[in-house]
């Protein structure tokens, strides 16, 4: 394992992955970054001997892939490990409960269950984890965050056993993006059970991830661990390369972020503190608790932080804004334009989209006609309608080296990797130069040099007078561009 | 996955069988068909051809607008607007297909006879836009369903706030660049619908079903060439095969047009029914 590996998947004649060296340190925590869709997930699931041969060629150190998995070495190293997979749903069996899932096979005699199910929710949500349990899972129950805490459950029943059974040694955990669909919360609940229970037992562990902010809490409350962990990040400078990634330069950079000083007090948008959608009251507050509603305004040079936990409605409150959702009840004002629940839609198509707002989705996956060239992305935005119109090799360079603009100019955006995607989703955003620029999970699957940048370009707009709104769940960075009076919460309040 | 070899691929495969089958058959008519008869068969099946593809480019026309126009009223909240267009859409979908099209046949006679349609292409376009008529529903629920499907993906939506206009993002984004597929499929089984319409058609219109409505009147076609006293004899002559297996080479050389035309009809369907299948299976559109 930790001899370095030349791996190589295809798929046809598609190379996917192509890396040479690629080693995880024995009983050490390798904590490996890179932007998304680079690769990580892949290589990890080459190396645990889990990929589908029928589906990508896949060479590790010129044998093939069966001749890998025969090897008594990786048959060991599959008996005694655990892979919890970045999307929890393909993890799970629909055709057993999550309960029989929790037990079956080796992890019927783990000790520790309710111990771990009751830190991974919460003491006064036994009820609730009990009624979970009886259920199969479908696609939208449980959600995101309750499969993948339902993994991280069977991931740690499993540690456990393995702890009492004394087998630490030979063991080998792969957390590929383990909280992903979790807040920072149930994330530091996370690393603090994974981290309680390596102090207990040493073990293989490699924790995927593009949370840079994760470092943060390593080195608030499980600094006595870094001498044990190995920080990576793939990166592809030309080819896919392994780099050993210092963890200060993060911090570092973290401490040099500071708020912009706005000058003006007008705001773009303003929206009354309660909406009602989808049959919710959501409420805008100024303090976490809930307590004081008060009017959002997002000041032209502004930036505004809009924060809640997961689930409570942040998306649909801007979809709301930018007229995708319908709501039951809603009073904003967008560059002097009111709009109500009865405004009708032409208004937002008229005046609004793409001139005096625009919203950077979430997911970049799902914002982008996947079978579109990247030139046709931005083929049919308003700004070619400007004269003189803009170069579109300019537009790109901004988050985009020139030789990666030059190579992926005709290529499909289903071609691309996550974090090009993403980096592509925000430019688009930002090329449009409206008066209103809503960022949802800007940083979502970005390496930190990326992250960098849309700092900068972030700050840029403000320099240029754009008002911002931001939602995110990196409050490590963006708490320190934020000032705290331009920081709200969204509380879903009751039924409507 | 790298791309399968044309060869490989079952509904190109069916196409180069087509293709071939009635190059051979055209061959074999060319060296022992009278000439008369190699004419008209030659012309039937030219006209049966364009009237085929006619109807696919007409059903196209048809079925895009009504589906724009349809998805304009109801996202635009017309609802009155929304239900004359969908009233009238049904009131066409309620017409058997084959009733339909002899009523259009009707019509057309009387238009000829009034010497409104006069050459024979305006002729083959007319039949083609009657049958047109009562086929283009199938695009129209395709494109409406595409686009309904297209339009609870974020991407929709992440276009439209970025001010990309609405026409732009249907036509190019889901018709064209992620439509193609169903859009060719569609295609290939307009093409074979229409040809077995126009045939049973024009075969029922032979028989006589009115003195008005003649195929006299009409451009040839397979359907009609096939209800010809000639044809209909050369197809009875198959039965002589079962009582005198020895003369069955004799079918091949001295009753050909019936049996070229009828093998021109039941192979051309057969071929389409198999490409239309195998391009479903090969680009996963069930």
């Amino acid at each position: 394992m930790h001899r370095g590996r030349t791996i190589h998947i295809a798929s046809g004649e598609r190379t996917l992955v192509a890396i040479d060296g690629f080693a995880v340190a024995p009983q050490q925590i390798t904590i490996l970054f890179g932007e998304s869709g680079i690769g990580k997930s892949l290589i990890a699931k080459a190396l645990y001997g889990i990929l589908d041969p029928e589906e990508l060629t896949v060479t590790i150190d010129g044998m093939s892939y069966e001749q890998y998995r025969s090897l008594p070495e990786t048959q060991q190293l599959q008996a005694e490990s655990f892979f919890v997979f970045q999307e929890p749903s393909t993890h799970l069996n629909p055709l057993m409960t999550l309960h029989e899932q929790l037990n079956e096979g080796s992890l019927a005699a783990a000790p520790h269950e309710a111990e771990i199910l009751r830190r991974l929710w919460s003491a006064s949500l036994e009820e609730e984890v009990s009624a979970l349990l009886r259920l199969y899972p479908k696609p939208y129950r449980p959600s995101g965050g309750e499969k993948q805490r339902m993994l991280l459950a069977m991931a740690f029943k499993k540690m456990d056993a393995i702890i009492e059974a004394g087998k630490g040694k030979n063991s080998f955990f792969v957390f590929d993006e383990p909280s992903g669909s979790l807040d920072n919360t149930y994330r530091d609940v996370f690393l603090e059970m994974l981290f309680d229970r390596y102090r207990t037992a040493p073990m293989t562990i490699v924790l995927i991830t593009h949370d840079y902010s994760t470092i943060g809490t390593i080195y608030e409350h499980h600094a006595d661990l870094l001498p044990r962990m190995i920080f990576k990040e793939l990166r592809l400078d030309g080819e896919l390369r392994l780099h050993t990634f210092a963890p200060k330069d993060y911090l570092r950079w973290l401490d040099q972020l500071r708020p912009l000083a706005h000058a003006s007090r007008e705001a773009a948008l303003t929206i009354e503190p309660e909406v009602h959608v989808h049959g919710r009251l959501l409420r805008i507050t100024r303090d976490p608790q809930g307590r004081e509603p008060c009017t959002m305004a997002v000041p032209y040079g502004g930036l505004v932080y809009l924060k809640a936990a997961s689930g409570v409605g942040k998306t649909t409150l801007v979809k709301t804004i930018t007229g995708l959702v319908r709501p039951q009840r809603m009073r904003a004002r967008v560059a002097g334009q009111e709009l109500d629940e009865r405004t009708p839609i032409h208004v937002w198509r008229k005046h609004l989209w793409g001139k005096m707002m625009t919203l950077v989705f979430q997911h970049a996956d799902e914002a982008f006609n996947l079978e579109s060239s990247v030139r046709g992305v931005f083929a049919g935005l308003p700004i070619w309608r400007k004269r003189p119109a803009p170069s579109l090799d300019r537009i790109l360079s901004d988050l985009m080296s020139e030789a990666t603009v030059l190579s992926f100019l005709d290529k499909k955006v289903k071609q691309l990797s996550g974090g090009q995607k993403q980096r592509l989703n925000l430019v688009r955003g930002m090329c449009l130069d409206t008066t209103l620029l809503i960022l949802d999970e800007p940083l979502n699957g970005l390496d930190f040099e990326s992250a960098g940048k849309v700092i900068q370009m972030v700050q840029r707009k403000q320099e240029q007078g754009k008002a911002i709104l931001l939602i995110s769940h990196n409050e490590d960075i963006f708490d320190r561009i934020v000032p705290k009076d331009d920081i709200y919460y969204l509380h879903a309040v009751t039924s409507a | 996955m790298k791309a399968a070899p044309v060869w490989q691929r079952k509904d190109t495969l069916w196409l180069a069988v087509w293709i071939g089958g009635l190059t051979v058959l055209g061959l074999w008519d060319v060296a022992f068909l009278n000439r008369p008869a190699l004419l008209r068969l030659a012309s039937a099946s030219w006209n049966t051809a364009i009237i085929g593809c006619a109807v696919v480019v007409c059903a196209f026309v048809f079925g895009w607008s009504s589906a724009l126009a349809l998805h304009a009223l109801d996202h635009a909240g017309r609802r009155w607007g929304y239900f004359v267009v969908t009233f009238f859409l049904n009131l066409i979908r309620s017409v058997p297909q084959v009733v339909g099209i002899l009523l259009g046949y009707v019509v057309l006679t009387l238009l000829i006879r009034e010497e409104m349609v006069g050459s024979q292409t305006t002729q083959l376009m007319a039949i083609a836009l009657v049958i047109s008529i009562f086929v283009f529903l199938e695009v129209t629920d395709l494109i409406l369903e595409r686009i309904r499907y297209f339009r609870k993906l974020d991407f929709f939506d992440a276009m439209l706030v970025s001010g990309v206009r609405e026409s732009r993002i249907i036509n190019l984004d889901i018709l064209l660049r992620n439509s193609r597929a169903h859009l060719v499929h569609k295609a290939i089984q307009l093409f074979g619908s229409s040809v077995f319409l126009l045939c049973s058609v024009d075969f029922i219109v032979s028989v006589g079903l009115s003195t008005d409505v003649s195929l006299a009147n009409f451009p040839p076609t397979l359907g009609g060439l096939l209800a010809t006293m000639d044809s209909k004899q050369d197809i009875l002559a198959i039965s002589t095969v079962l009582t005198d297996p020895l003369s069955a080479p004799r079918l091949l050389l001295e009753h050909l047009q019936g049996i070229s035309t009828a093998f021109t009809i039941v192979f051309t369907l057969l071929c389409v029914f198999r490409m239309s299948s195998a391009f479903v299976a090969r680009r996963r559109l069930e």
